[in-house]
């Protein structure tokens, strides 16, 4: 399956956006949730504000009134320890009775790390003693053992990173080795599905997970094998019911010919007589034409007749089709012109040469067909940008515009899945388009510059010059 | 040479040929080539009359006639073809077959005139040792042509001089013969004038002339072929500039007039 690195590919990359998604979630909740929180360092700064401000007068040590509000407001009590005594020489009126009022050097060590009696304390230095700010119960945690390993801070941001590191390693791994397996599942049916439309027969294991879908595919595989059978058959049976039609038909026919062919030539014939005969030769040979091209057109519909394609040298083998037909005597009334440029002698291409010497046959065969008053028939092989082209023009009759577009673009009645039997052109174009299409190349059907009708054959080219070396080595 | 047989069914056939067609028949029975044993094999009773005569009208009355394998073969113990047309599809066996047997006795030309056009018979046949495939039906005068070509093609040794228009052609002794002058052939001419004498009156393309002369593949050897065409001129031609017997077709190719006239 093509698609499993590039599904694998997804994945990760899923994964990695994933995670840094994630982290940056995580940094938005924690600051939502920490945004509306007391920071943990203002009571601290609370309590050295508080050092700071607290005074000495006659009255004893006094504390402004807007700070005092402010403790108050919060719920806060407050102390201040003197430095000698070790007492209490001042405090807010809200002290909870339970806050001792004298604190020995241990005290002090654990008031400041801790709490006294439940509520978190917090100290400020002041010039004779120590501030302590009582908050109210449960208002703060305090951490005991604010002590951490120098080395583990100093190095704080490489551990960070490799715990990062590992994190995301080990979820990759766990994440690749889940998708791998899921894969693994999934590869036979993607196979199966794929390989549906090859018209070969699908079995795909039906265990596992996805056992319901590969009972399908095996249904679909057996249904499409059954109608590709049907098909084959019906195909089959149709050219072998032309091919044996056309066989049959090719003696008696024979008779037809060879007679009517000896009395076209009796000299003791009167001269009515022999036309007569001629007309036969020349409707026989119309016979003859459409018996070959109707079994050849069936085969190719059916991809019943094999294809040999071999490096020809396309001028050689149109020149032969040309020599053909002026061998046939037809040259009386229907002349052939070589066109092409005789420096142009060699035009190389991949094609099957019987093949291609047929669609050139039935092209020159149709010019004769359709001028029966006579006309000149002007046979071309030129070559540009890769592309050969063989031109079969005349100057007979022609044909309009419309039929030009019909024969253009309008299917034959035979290949036409439309309810007709219109006749739209003749089986002769219609083979040349087949064999056309075998070759991958293109049919253009047009008005001959010589007045006519033209047809031109265009196909893919070899490059001359590298082949033409390559042959003479 | 009066001919060996006649087979009775198409005795009429001759019959029917008029005062001047015999005539020319005689003239004919000149050519060696038209006094070669042909045995004709096909199942139809009609089409083997027609086939006789048609050959018969081209001036070949040296012809036998059989409907099947078994009859084919014990035909040719006695007659001694020279030539045969066989048809593919027989009662009791195949063409191709029969061209095995008739080969095993005596090694000639055979051509397959038949209704199977399918390019595997084509390929068996020509496989099997055959000289041509013609596929029905045909017009008489292309089976002619067939019959003409291949048995030229095989009697080529015996051929007494090819007569043209200024000269005489040796093959045998690969020269050309004008004004009692014996001109030699050289390999490329000898091999260019059996190609076109092969297909005397018929033209014979560029490409056919040069794969005769060259082999396959003959790309860009059309200087070197107008070249040679030249050189057979100078030799067979009495004005090499007006040729009469070696014509050429433009841009096609080149054909040979055999004959005096």
């Amino acid at each position: 399956m093509k698609s499993m690195p590039k599904l694998l590919r997804r994945f990760v990359g899923i994964l990695l956006l994933a995670s840094v998604l994630l982290i940056i979630l995580n940094l938005i909740l924690l600051f939502l949730f920490t945004v509306n929180q007391t920071s943990n360092a203002h009571p601290w700064k609370t309590a050295e504000e508080v050092a700071n401000e607290l005074s000495w007068n006659t009255n004893g040590y006094i504390l402004s009134e807007e700070l005092a509000l402010e403790l108050k407001e919060a719920d806060v009590w407050g102390i201040f320890i003197d430095n000698v005594s070790m007492k209490v020489v001042w405090r807010t009126d809200n002290l909870p009775p339970s806050v001792p009022v004298t604190y020995s050097a241990a005290d002090i060590a654990n008031l400041t790390r801790g709490y006294i009696d439940g509520y978190p304390t917090f100290t400020g230095e002041a010039q004779d003693g120590l501030v302590v700010l009582g908050y109210p119960r449960e208002s703060f945690w305090k951490h005991m053992w604010p002590s951490w390993d120098y080395q583990f801070i100093a190095n704080f941001p490489n551990i960070f990173l490799k715990i990062f590191i590992i994190n995301i390693v080990f979820v990759f791994i766990i994440y690749v080795s889940a998708n791998t397996r899921l894969l693994k599942s999934v590869k036979p049916i993607v196979d199966g599905i794929q390989s549906l439309p090859t018209k070969e027969a699908v079995y795909v294991s039906e265990k596992g997970v996805l056992s319901e879908l590969a009972v399908s595919i095996n249904k679909t595989s057996e249904i499409l094998q059954s109608q590709n059978n049907q098909l084959r058959k019906r195909e089959t049976a149709r050219a072998n019911w032309i091919a044996g039609v056309s066989h049959d038909i090719r003696t008696p026919l024979s008779m037809v010919m060879g007679y009517a062919g000896q009395l076209e030539n009796e000299k003791h014939l009167p001269e009515e007589d022999r036309k007569k005969a001629e007309v036969i030769v020349r409707q026989s040979q119309r016979i003859k034409n459409l018996i070959q091209d109707l079994n050849l057109a069936s085969k190719l519909e059916y991809n019943m007749q094999p294809i040999n394609v071999t490096k020809q040298n396309l001028i050689a083998v149109v020149r032969q089709v040309a020599v053909d037909f002026m061998n046939m005597d037809i040259e009386e009334r229907h002349p052939i012109l070589w066109e092409t440029e005789g420096t142009f002698t060699v035009c190389l291409a991949d094609i099957d040469r019987d093949l291609i010497k047929r669609a050139v046959s039935n092209l020159i065969q149709n010019c004769i067909n359709h001028n029966e008053q006579g006309c000149h028939i002007y046979v071309c092989v030129t070559e540009e940008d890769g592309k050969s082209t063989i031109t079969v023009a005349d100057d007979g009759v022609g044909t309009s515009e419309e039929q030009i577009e019909k024969l253009n673009h309008l299917p034959h009645y035979m290949v036409c899945d439309e309810n007709t039997t219109k006749q739209r052109h003749g089986l002769g174009l219609l083979i040349v388009r087949q064999i056309m299409s075998v070759h991958n190349g293109i049919t253009r059907i047009g008005r001959s510059p010589y007045g006519g009708f033209s047809v031109q054959l265009i196909l893919p080219t070899k490059n001359r010059d590298n082949e033409i070396k390559n042959l003479k080595k | 040479m009066i001919p060996y047989a006649l087979k009775e069914g198409c005795l009429h056939t001759l019959l029917r040929m008029s005062i001047e067609d015999l005539l020319r028949g005689t003239q004919m029975s000149i050519d060696y080539l038209k006094q070669k044993r042909i045995l004709l094999v096909d199942d139809e009773q009609e089409l083997l009359e027609m086939v006789v005569s048609i050959l018969n009208q081209d001036g070949f009355l040296n012809i036998r006639t059989a409907k099947t394998v078994k009859e084919a073969v014990m035909i040719s113990e006695t007659f001694c073809p020279e030539c045969a047309i066989l048809d593919v599809m027989l009662p009791d066996g195949n063409g191709f077959e029969l061209m095995e047997r008739l080969k095993s006795l005596s090694d000639y030309p055979i051509l397959f005139l038949t209704a199977r056009g399918e390019d595997e018979d084509k390929f068996r046949g020509f496989g099997l040792g055959a000289d041509d495939y013609m596929i029905k039906p045909f017009l008489p005068k292309e089976l002619l042509f067939r019959v003409n070509a291949i048995l030229r093609r095989s009697y080529k040794d015996e051929n007494p001089l090819v007569k043209l228009r200024d000269s005489e052609i040796d093959f045998d002794r690969a020269e050309v013969i004008q004004n009692g002058r014996h001109i030699s052939l050289t390999a490329k001419e000898y091999a260019i004038l059996a190609a076109l004498y092969r297909n005397a009156g018929r033209i014979v393309t560029i490409d056919a002339l040069c794969e005769a002369a060259w082999g396959d593949n003959p790309f860009g050897y059309e200087n070197s072929l107008m070249a040679h065409i030249r050189r057979i001129r100078e030799k067979i031609e009495a004005n090499p500039s007006r040729p009469v017997s070696l014509i050429t077709i433009k841009g096609l190719g080149y054909k040979l007039m055999v004959g005096e006239k």
